[in-house]
């Protein structure tokens, strides 16, 4: 203990790192490399798509920051086309139940499942490693086997109703809904001015499924950190399993639930793999979410200028997306400090 | 605490931007295209007139079509043994991002296969290589017609060349299970409702669509809008002459709305191409509205004991109106040679070959193939089926030659017309599709 303080005391000033002179200059070269990589990487194209955003180009007829006789300014327009655009707007209603479906999916079920496995007693590496193994694997390969799991012919969901006799259909007024044709039209909410289109759900359930582990892993590091002798002094005090889940773990777990809620909005934002692999965003347009309408626009819809639209969207992603992420940044820093 | 806050937002929002972005272009892209002038033939041409050096080719065809290309191009090779090609292999799906980034790059491949659409983007970028004297030699020795040409030109020059033809608006069926039913290929649209009533009146299952694939719909579209409407309407929505409110578009849609009620699968939106194909050779649908490829895929995907023109053919669909001149919906596979090629002499001559007839002729061998080239003998085919669609090909100038409407617009109209057919099986909907249409498409109103 004696040795790591006074090792401590040699690699850094007392009031910690810049803080004189030459430990700031230290500091700073220390950290000019990934600033350097930073800049032509990251804050370079970030800025190019910001001020692209201003701009009426596509990839045949790029827009350049060196050539004036590409530049087509048109202010907020592609902001003001995108906002105006029906096609944007139901883009982000698909977009919203992922926001709201997929965070509490996960965040729910992960928690639950972590203390599950918390409380068995054997084999609950088995059990974390069985929901854990999907996040091996990349998110278009989950694509893919979720879209053999929903074939109407083979797939081991329709099996499962056909044997379990769970094939129903339901029409109550703007609600329909049935256990078959999964990603085609498993039903839809008529809300009157929007439609909620059940296809988002079946892709969420597999986006789910291959996300869920980084839930289970998060809320068991939480759950190694709670103090054995707050769950024993509880149990002494006869708290039932409830009352333990309730009173105990889930207070403690209140970190690792903004880490796993945050990460889980950020996903659900700019999910576009499993979508593109599973639906690419149909039928007609029922599971188009705002990625995959920017990707379209950027590379699908190559007959028209409207790149510079993509990049609107990214923009509004982006901010939308900061916004999302507010609580674990402020969890952030307040760690740091 | 808010600066450090304030800074993880900025971090944050760079990364993200950085990510979605694309960023500028290098002048490469735009200033390219004429290279070719100032490209040097010479010096990839030997003092013979033989062509050398070495060549990308750009193409999609995977498994047994990748192997038929394949012994195409051993045959390039074998004729101009100096020439290295390298061969690019990009899946269908990909191909139009791929060739767009890589062309907008300057770095597109020297000759690539490419559909009617992209060819017409390209050009106005000046992208690709005109190839008139190609087109010049092939008309006036018959290999092929104008109609043909128009498709492969942009605003009068050709920049493509034809390889790969397909032949579409085939009702495929089984011709056993129509000698079950008592009913025989119809020859006139009122035969042919006829025919599908019997099979529903029979419990049986009229077609098999393969709607969740979305291009299926418009082989369905094509033929029914040509029809329908006729080769002036067709090529009229092509070039944006002719607005999707048009009263002949919108019978066409009407009838094709008619045929989705009465006789598409209710799991049409479920299942694929290739799903469906194989739907109808089980037994579970009767027919399938497709284009000659189905020839290949049905024995290839479904079952490979099957005997082309006994276990399943085709009968052309028949002309809604007797009065609407002849027409051959068409689809096929081209290719284009890059304006900033680096050994223009190799790659006019690759494309010349790709359009000949002696390279057409050996895939058409292998079968599952229409040659576009009219010079290819019939007898070169391998069964009947791709003999019948070949003698459909329209080498007669008389048929007007009707390319595949959504890949020649391409874009986002291609986009959002496979999007609302789905749509429109799901709703009949005439006037949102319409409307849906006209909003997307503007070059009409400029």
């Amino acid at each position: 203990m004696t040795d790591t303080t006074e090792r401590s005391d040699r690699t850094l000033p007392a009031e910690g790192v810049g803080g004189d002179g030459d430990g700031r200059r230290l500091a700073y070269l220390f950290i000019s490399p990934l600033l350097v990589a930073f800049v032509l990487f990251y804050l370079w194209p970030a800025l190019n798509t910001l001020v692209g955003s201003l701009f009426r180009w596509s990839l045949l007829s790029p827009w350049n920051i060196a050539r004036p006789d590409t530049w087509d300014f048109v202010g907020v327009q592609n902001y003001v086309d995108t906002l105006t655009s029906g096609r944007f707007w139901n883009a982000v209603v698909n977009t919203l139940i992922w926001l709201v479906v997929f965070p509490v999916m996960v965040t729910v079920m992960s928690m639950l499942v972590s203390i599950l496995i918390w409380q068995v007693p054997r084999g609950g590496a088995l059990f974390r490693t069985a929901f854990i193994l999907p996040m091996t694997i990349s998110l278009a390969a989950a694509g893919v086997i979720w879209t053999f799991m929903y074939d109407p012919d083979f797939g081991v969901l329709t099996r499962f109703v056909e044997w379990a006799g769970l094939g129903f259909a339901v029409d109550w007024g703007p609600l329909t809904f049935q256990t078959a044709d999964w990603l085609s039209n498993p039903g839809v909410i008529d809300l009157g001015f929007t439609q909620i289109r059940f296809v988002n759900l079946s892709l969420i359930v597999a986006g789910f499924w291959a996300f869920t582990g980084f839930g289970v892993i998060t809320f068991t590091a939480g759950l190694t950190a709670v103090p054995d002798e707050l769950v024993e002094a509880a149990k002494v005090d006869g708290a039932r399993t409830g009352q333990m889940i309730r009173h105990i773990l889930i207070p403690q777990l209140r970190g690792p639930m903004t880490i796993v809620a945050t990460i889980s909005v950020i996903f659900a934002l700019r999910t576009f793999d499993v979508v593109w692999v599973i639906t690419q965003g149909g039928p007609a347009q029922d599971s188009e979410v705002l990625a995959v309408l920017l990707w379209k626009q950027a590379f699908v819809f190559l007959d028209s200028p409207q790149a510079g639209l993509a990049t609107a969207v990214a923009i509004i992603m982006s901010v939308v997306l900061i916004g999302g992420a507010w609580p674990y940044l402020r969890g952030m820093t307040r760690v740091a400090r | 605490m808010r600066i450090r806050v304030a800074i993880s937002m900025v971090l944050v929002l760079t990364l993200v931007l950085a990510a979605c972005g694309g960023g500028g272009r290098e002048e490469a892209a735009v200033e390219s295209g004429d290279t070719a002038a100032t490209g040097a033939p010479d010096a990839t041409t030997t003092s013979d007139g033989a062509v050398e050096g070495e060549l990308s080719v750009m193409f999609s065809w995977t498994g047994s079509e990748q192997e038929a290309f394949e012994a195409v191009l051993a045959g390039f090779e074998e004729a101009n043994p100096d020439v290295t090609l390298e061969r690019v292999q990009i899946p269908f799906g990909e191909l139009n991002a791929q060739l767009t980034q890589q062309f907008a790059a300057g770095s597109g491949p020297d000759v690539t296969v490419v559909l009617p659409g992209l060819i017409r983007l390209f050009a106005a970028q000046e992208f690709l290589m005109p190839l008139d004297d190609l087109w010049a030699q092939w008309l006036e020795d018959g290999a092929y017609t104008e109609s043909l040409q128009a498709i492969a030109s942009v605003e009068g020059t050709p920049y493509g060349v034809w390889f790969k033809g397909n032949v579409n608006g085939l009702v495929w069926y089984t011709p056993e299970r129509f000698a079950d039913l008592g009913v025989e290929p119809p020859t006139t649209w009122e035969d042919f409702i006829t025919v599908l009533d019997t099979m529903k009146e029979a419990g049986e299952e009229p077609f098999a669509v393969g709607g969740s694939d979305l291009w299926p719909l418009t082989q369905w579209w094509d033929p029914v809008l040509a029809e329908v409407a006729g080769p002036d309407v067709f090529n009229g929505l092509v070039d944006g002459s002719v607005s999707w409110d048009d009263p002949a578009v919108v019978e066409a849609f009407e009838v094709l709305g008619d045929l989705i009620a009465n006789y598409y699968p209710a799991d049409t939106l479920d299942r694929g191409f290739v799903e469906a194909t194989c739907a109808r050779v089980d037994g579970a649908a009767q027919l399938q509205l497709q284009g000659a490829f189905v020839n290949l895929v049905a024995r290839g995907e479904c079952d490979d004991s099957l005997v082309p023109g006994e276990d399943y053919a085709f009968f052309p669909i028949p002309q809604y109106d007797d009065s609407t001149p002849a027409v051959q919906t068409i689809s096929g596979d081209l290719f284009a040679v890059n304006a900033n090629t680096a050994n223009p002499a190799a790659a006019s001559a690759l494309a010349e070959y790709l359009g000949s007839a002696d390279a057409q002729a050996i895939w058409a061998e292998q079968g599952g193939f229409v040659a576009p080239n009219t010079q290819v003998p019939s007898d070169v085919y391998p069964d009947v089926n791709d003999q019948q669609a070949a003698e459909l090909w329209p080498a007669d100038p008389s048929v007007a030659a009707l390319y595949d409407l959504d890949d020649f617009i391409g874009g986002e109209i291609q986009t959002v017309l496979r999007e609302a057919l789905q749509q429109f099986v799901r709703d009949q909907d005439v006037d949102a599709i319409v409307n849906t249409m006209v909003d997307v498409d503007t070059r009409i109103r400029g």
